[in-house]
């Protein structure tokens, strides 16, 4: 495959009937142009429709709708951009109990609101 | 799958945008015990969040709440209801200011009163500016909401539908819980709606993905009167490339001469636009045809351009140096310099469920609030009366809804329209899930919507889409998908298509009826606008044989 038409994608898959615990599955998303982060998982659920993920966004960049953790850190999904010929790790965001995959529980904080992070 | 949780309150308040949000605190301040529930998590979803701001209100001292009825009156075509004008502008002051009071703040001028812009079609500067646009106001509303002792807010948790009592009341709602995977029953004494509206049914719109019309298809099953379904708001310049940008927008405002006098171009470099810049619905008709007639770029836009903008770079760089600019060029294009694709989008639900001022739908038991709610705009909207209406309104419901609750003794949730309803969620699983193509389906559906039901309709499209509505749901029937339980995204997603495609078909059905071009409703076949037979909604209900499409007078 042409590196420069693709983004290498290893997402977080965890399946609370299922798994002890998560594990990361790779994808590999076609797109000449650069993707943000929430796009980029839209499109892993085009190819796989059992990966879940948040779809609502406000165009802004502030309401943490997308939070998500990128290559190891907390970031917000939808301005944070990877180019093709990129491989991006991404998984639940690090401050939310996991529901699934990397849909997380925002009425279940882990830490105390206002430490580092979003 | 069996209902296996259940909630029992005074006032159900479904949806948690700055309607629901509004009307939970008002219900609960009237002494009513409230549940709030929202798709999304609490003011992470919905239509307000992307909301720039702008919200009317009669302060300035030559303006008065009659000089607002009239501006509304005029902008909407004369087909908004006279009496919910007049209530809009009667209570838009006192409600916009109460907002301070849950902790939203407003762009003050140098002398510390507000700062009122003035925005077309406003015959006076009416417009506040409220701190953090609509997630300003969200957070507000939602903070107030989660620390009031009655308000149960449970979000993350999608309704699939109404549940009447034995006599046909709204009774509560049958919905799944998303972080449980359960089936649950909400009972209630009186339920508000405030689910938005259904934008993201167009391929082109500027809103986010959870606006597909949940409630408008609910509060028809449930036999309430929807009108002017037709009546959706088009913004002219929506980005339609690169794809992580798709539905944000730029400001077509910001071309005009005096501003940053720029303009949209066609794919041989051509202006699209005449100067002086026409008003928005002239630019949006300009566009649209421009697009049909092949001058569009590789995505099916036109570009957006302010580069070459004779007041130079430094007043283009500080124009856009705002959140919604900002968060674009972290996508790699830079809006002061490059071509933006764009063309228009869905933006604005103007019809929806018919409310009376108090916010009575025609079910008993059951109210609406802002944008699923339908007859207080026309055929178009001034800038600013989106969220205006969602706190006049908002507040209107939730204490009718309160007053309803206290009168009505609660026969409870018809148990066997709760099974029913239960069952028929139950009936969309399989652990092999299958029988449709949900992706393809959903495509196909919003692209049509697009093309036939956008800028520029006429009798025989709008008829293949209300034939390609009624294939979708056909097809739909269909569609198994397995029982996952926590966060079931495919049966999310299965609901919401099936939402999409009833709507479609009440938009088709009522836009082929209304056969004049009013506001944003533009028939193709019928240029001229119809004030002899036309000063009437288009009103669609429920019965056996499917929808029946007619009208209804206005009220005064
Ligand atoms: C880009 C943009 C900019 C705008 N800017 C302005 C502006 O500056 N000024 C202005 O006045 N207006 C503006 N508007 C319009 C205004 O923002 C909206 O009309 C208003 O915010 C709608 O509020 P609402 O509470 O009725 O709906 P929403 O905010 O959409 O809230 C509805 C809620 O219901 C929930 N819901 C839906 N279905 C279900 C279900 N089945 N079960 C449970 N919950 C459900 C959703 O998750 C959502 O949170 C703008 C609109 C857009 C798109
Ligand atoms: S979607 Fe709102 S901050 Fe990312």
């Amino acid at each position: 495959m042409d590196n420069s038409l693709t983004i290498t994608v290893k997402v977080f898959r965890f399946d609370p009937a299922a798994d002890k615990s998560g594990r990361l599955e790779q994808f590999a998303v076609a797109s000449a142009a650069p993707l943000s982060v929430m796009a980029l998982l839209a499109k892993v659920r085009e190819l796989d429709a059992t990966f879940c993920c948040r779809t609502s966004t406000c165009f802004k960049g502030r309401c943490g709708s997308c939070l998500v953790r990128v290559n190891g850190k907390d970031a917000f999904g939808c301005t944070t951009l990877v180019k093709p010929g990129e491989t991006v790790v991404i998984e639940p965001h690090s401050r939310y109990a996991v529901l699934r995959d990397v849909v997380v529980d925002f009425s279940r904080p882990l830490a105390a609101e206002g430490e580092g992070g979003q | 799958m069996k209902i296996t949780a259940r909630h029992q309150t005074d006032v159900l308040v479904i949806g948690a945008g700055a309607s629901g949000l509004r009307a939970a605190l008002a219900a609960a301040g009237a002494g009513a015990s409230v549940i709030l529930t929202n798709k999304g998590p609490l003011a992470r979803s919905g239509i307000t969040l992307t909301a720039a701001g702008g919200m009317q209100a009669p302060l300035h001292p030559d303006d008065s709440a009659a000089l607002f009825y009239d501006d509304i009156i005029a902008c909407g075509c004369g087909l908004a209801d006279g009496d919910l004008a007049r209530t809009l502008a009667e209570d838009a002051a006192d409600r916009v200011l109460e907002t301070e009071r849950y902790g939203v703040t407003f762009v003050r001028d140098a002398a510390g009163g507000y700062a009122l812009g003035q925005f077309p079609g406003q015959s006076r500067p009416r417009n506040l500016f409220v701190r953090g646009g609509g997630i300003g106001l969200a957070a507000g509303l939602a903070k107030a909401c989660r620390s009031h002792g009655g308000i149960k807010v449970i979000d993350d948790f999608l309704v699939t539908g109404l549940v009447p009592d034995t006599r046909g009341a709204a009774a509560g709602a049958v919905g799944l819980g998303l972080r449980s995977g359960e089936l649950t029953l909400l009972a209630a004494r009186a339920v508000v709606l405030a689910t938005g509206g259904c934008q993201w049914l167009w391929a082109t719109n500027d809103c986010p993905a959870d606006a597909t019309g949940d409630g408008i298809v609910y509060a028809h099953r449930a036999g309430a009167e929807l009108v002017d379904m037709e009546m959706v708001l088009f913004y002219p310049s929506v980005l339609v490339w690169p794809p992580s940008l798709k539905g944000a927008f730029v400001h077509y405002e910001f071309l005009a001469s005096d501003v940053l006098d720029g303009n949209i171009y066609d794919n041989a470099g051509r202006p699209v636009l005449p100067k002086p810049l026409p008003v928005r619905d002239e630019a949006m008709r300009l566009l649209a045809r421009a697009i049909k007639d092949g001058r569009g770029g590789p995505h099916g836009g036109l570009l957006w351009y302010v580069g070459d903008s004779p007041k130079g770079a430094a007043a283009v760089a500080a124009k856009l140096d705002i959140l919604q600019y900002n968060y674009i060029r972290a996508h790699g294009v830079d809006p002061a310099t490059d071509r933006v694709e764009v063309a228009p989008g869905a933006h604005y639900l103007m019809g929806g469920i018919h409310i009376d001022p108090d916010c009575r739908t025609s079910v008993a038991g059951l109210f609406a609030a802002p944008e699923c709610a339908g007859n207080f705009d026309g055929a178009n909207r001034l800038a600013g009366n989106g969220l205006t209406a969602t706190q006049v309104f908002g507040a209107r419901a939730g204490l009718a809804a309160s007053r309803r609750a206290a009168e009505n003794g609660g026969a409870g949730p018809d148990p066997a329209a709760a099974e029913a309803e239960a069952a028929r969620v139950a009936a969309r699983l399989d652990k092999n899930g299958g029988g449709a193509d949900l992706a393809a389906l959903r495509d196909r559906l919003r692209a049509a919507v697009q093309e036939y039901a956008g800028v520029g309709r006429d009798a025989a499209g709008l008829a293949r889409l209300a034939r390609l509505a009624g294939e979708t749901r056909a097809e739909l029937a269909a569609a198994r998908v397995p029982d996952t339980g926590v966060f079931n995204q495919r049966l999310i997603e299965l609901i919401e298509l099936e939402n999409m495609a009833e709507i479609a078909g009440l938009v088709a059905g009522c836009a082929l009826l209304r056969a004049e071009t009013r506001g944003h409703h533009i028939r193709d076949d019928f240029p001229a606008r119809d004030d002899d037979n036309w000063l009437r909604h288009t009103l669609v209900t429920r019965t056996s044989a499917g929808p029946l499409f007619a009208t209804k007078p206005l009220r005064g």
